[in-house]
């Protein structure tokens, strides 16, 4: 099984609004987000599903043989929070994809990868 | 609200730009030098094609309402830093129940030669 625990930062998520152009202020301006009733700036949930994908890389042994990647955004991850994904084998080629929150929630929900095995 | 299953929209060009790939792997803890993270699908593909659809009048997705509840990436193989790839996005249902609109929103990304690169399927929940 393949897992890495991310504690996410406004830092990050403002590096991500950058380097992916989506700079939506929910992301970026905590006074934005809370006039649409958040509780202030949130994690993109591509962000989330892109540190996902590094954990399902790991697994299938590069991201070059990532083939498919799905996930299903469950709940709001902000600055502070961290979140522990994994990774874990499901048949041949097939990975389940979990990310979990330090209360224990779900992130990610009905999350699957499948990648090319070697030689394929 | 308009229902707008069916519709198309015109295909985008888009050169995945190194230092840009590489500045968004290092924000997801990725290796940059891997080459083009799989998720910049996010950027090449979702990203040149949902802004046509969240802009388009008679569609009307009200933006604010907007939750991305699902994402999905299917790749025949990944891009290279440098190369330029095509996206055309479509409306594959557009459907309302209990006060919810539901838009599955899929974009098809191709190479230079046409062949397959990525396919994308989004579904977009509009709160009313």
């Amino acid at each position: 099984m393949s897992q890495r625990a991310v504690t996410f930062t406004r830092e990050q998520i403002a590096a991500y609004a950058e380097a992916s152009g989506d700079r939506n202020p929910i992301h970026l301006d905590d006074g934005f987000a809370r006039s649409v009733g958040l509780p202030g700036v949130i994690a993109h949930g591509m962000l989330q599903m892109g540190v996902a994908a590094t954990v399902a890389a790991d697994a299938a042994g590069g991201s070059d043989r990532l083939r498919r990647l799905s996930v299903r955004f469950a709940g709001m991850v902000v600055p502070g929070d961290t979140v522990t994904f994994s990774a874990e084998p499901a048949g041949e080629g097939k990975l389940e994809i979990r990310a979990i929150n330090q209360r224990g929630e779900p992130v990610l929900t009905k999350s699957t990868a499948e990648y090319q095995l070697r030689g394929g | 609200m308009a229902a707008v299953a069916g519709r198309t929209y015109p295909a985008v060009t888009f050169e995945v730009d190194p230092e840009r790939a590489a500045a968004f792997a290092r924000a997801i803890g990725a290796d940059p030098a891997e080459g083009v993270p799989p998720t910049f699908a996010a950027v090449y593909s979702l990203g040149t094609t949902a802004p046509q659809l969240f802009t388009d009048e008679e569609a009307a997705v009200d933006f604010a309402r907007l939750l991305h509840a699902e994402q999905e990436f299917e790749w025949s193989r990944h891009p290279r830093a440098g190369e330029a790839v095509t996206s055309r996005g479509r409306v594959a249902s557009d459907t309302s129940r209990r006060g919810m609109r539901f838009v599955s929103f899929e974009t098809d990304t191709t190479d230079a030669e046409g062949a397959p690169i990525c396919r994308s399927r989004a579904l977009f929940v509009i709160r009313s």
